[in-house]
């Protein structure tokens, strides 16, 4: 008889091919102690942290950990239960209304995290006979979402917005609404959705809807930290902005806001809303607190930028392939899933941690070396990073050796 | 156009072109040739296929079928059945 997992069999002996090579293994790296949002002690040595989307380096804000304490004290460690049953303090309703306020939007929805925001939200938005365009290096928690929808789905190419109104256009005739689903950054690659021509094609199709997943882009873009909308000035055209606490809000959730006329109702079918705990009240005190930072924050998103810059121009002056344009994502194209592991070997065994992605979960079958950069970032740190991925690259032998340069003056 | 018919010459040549360069193992290609066992795709692979495929028709193919598609025969009717229908 087959056993349960006999159809994994190629992805365990891929990844028993990866352990027997030896060194760490890049799926189950383990932080001992977390000195700073830029450094933690890895496998006994003091590692600087270049891949994890702590864009803002909130984790440690002073005034979050303070909120976080007191709501720790006053309601505990958990709500043990739904957002529709008993997990609903007061603590979530200000945190709706404090997300209310900062995209300037009627509704806001608190999920547990931004997968089941995603989760939630597009399994439902959309019914049967309508459509659900969506960009197709969407995330997967998008991907899952739209499975569970009874709309019908299509996939345009990746930041085409001429595809997008070819594929609009074919449905002229159709009496559904269609809703567009793109990212404002998307996380692989660093790379911005062409937002305004987006917003174009939306205008010119009947009802048709507009989500955004700002994951990214909260906090990061924006003279607000609003986001892509913020930024390329079309807030009001963008219908339903997704987003996550996990990554520049500093710790865990999701959410959802939106103007659109009884948005609310949502809560009560969205079963990742309805069938899972809400987050803790300390979790929640956090998030709050750190809004209105990023609200606040645009010296924070100038040394973000100021660090995405220097790392960009450091790892491309070394030699390395990039992927991306200069953004808080920097990611360093590796020839092969090989090489890619061997690269990331060497990084964590010198010091540096970023996040090691390798196809099917990047685009273009790339095999790269992702690393997020945070505001809280020195400019030491950032030049040993440049340091190591070049020694490590020299090593592998995928730049040439060089003569440092000497600098005059 | 039902699953069960027969796939015409035209769709299949032009399958059989669009499939070359994805074709690594140099697979005898049949309409009854099926994409994850006999030629290896993985579901990556199907939806960059799919691509390729939409564009040659000028179509747009539904996610939401890709669990009923196993051979080119299923995927090739499934084409003519979008292509008929947007002529009207
Ligand atoms: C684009 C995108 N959407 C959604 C998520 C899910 O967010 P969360 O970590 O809150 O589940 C992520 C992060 O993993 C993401 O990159």
């Amino acid at each position: 008889m087959a056993g349960i997992f006999d159809r994994f069999a190629n992805l365990v002996a891929q990844r028993q091919a990866m352990l027997d090579e030896g060194g760490s293994d890049p799926f189950q790296v383990r932080m001992d102690e977390v000195l700073s949002q830029t450094e933690a002690i890895i496998a006994g040595k003091r590692t600087i942290l270049c891949g994890t989307n702590n864009y803002l380096g909130l984790t440690f804000a002073p005034e979050a950990l303070k909120a976080a304490h007191d709501a720790l004290d006053a309601f505990g460690t958990g709500t043990t239960g739904s957002r529709v049953a008993n997990g609903t303090y007061s603590g979530h309703k200000d945190l709706e209304r404090t997300l209310c306020e900062f995209f300037n939007k009627d509704s806001a929805i608190v999920f547990s995290t931004g997968f089941l925001a995603n989760a939630g939200v597009l399994s439902t938005l959309m019914g049967p006979g309508d459509f659900i365009l969506m960009d197709a290096d969407c995330h997967a928690s998008i991907y899952d979402g739209v499975r569970a929808s009874s709309a019908e789905i299509i996939r345009f190419k990746h930041n085409d917005a001429a595809d997008l109104d070819k594929r609009l256009a074919r449905l002229a005739d159709k009496p559904g609404n269609k809703l567009i689903v793109i990212e404002g950054i998307y996380s692989m690659l660093g790379d911005k959705a062409p937002l305004k021509d987006i917003v174009a094609v939306k205008k010119k199709h009947a009802n048709t809807f507009l989500l955004s997943d700002e994951a990214h882009s909260v906090g990061v873009l924006g003279r607000y930290g609003r986001g892509l909308p913020e930024e390329a000035g079309c807030e009001d055209d963008v219908d339903f902005i997704v987003g996550t606490f996990s990554k520049s809000v500093g710790t865990v959730g999701g959410f959802v806001v939106s103007s659109y006329p009884n948005f609310d109702m949502l809560r009560l079918v969205c079963r990742p809303y309805i069938f899972t705990a809400s987050l803790p009240p300390s979790v929640v005190a956090s998030a709050r607190v750190n809004l209105g930072l990023i609200k606040n924050g645009g010296a924070l998103r100038t040394r973000l930028m100021r660090n995405a810059k220097a790392l960009h121009n450091g790892l491309t002056e070394a030699g390395l392939k990039l992927a991306s344009d200069i953004s808080p994502v920097v990611a360093v194209v590796a020839p092969d899933p090989q090489t890619a592991i061997a690269f990331w070997r060497g990084l964590i065994d010198a010091g540096v941690y970023v996040n090691l992605a390798l196809p099917p979960a990047t685009p273009y079958g790339y095999s790269l070396l992702r690393c997020s950069l945070c505001a809280a970032h020195t400019e030491e740190q950032l030049r040993e990073v440049v340091a190591i991925f070049t020694t490590v690259a020299t090593n592998l032998g995928l730049i040439e050796r060089r003569t440092p340069r000497v600098a005059l003056g | 156009m039902t699953a069960n018919g027969e796939l015409s010459p035209d769709t299949f040549a032009a399958f059989y072109e669009l499939l070359k360069p994805f074709n690594k193992t140099g697979v005898d290609l049949k309409p009854e040739t099926r994409f994850s066992e006999d030629l290896n795709f993985d579901s990556l692979v199907v939806m960059e296929f799919v691509a390729t495929v939409e564009d040659r028709f000028d179509i747009s193919v539904p996610m939401n079928i890709l669990p009923d598609i196993a051979t080119i025969q299923h995927l090739g009717l499934a084409v003519e059945k979008i292509v008929k229908a947007a002529k009207g």
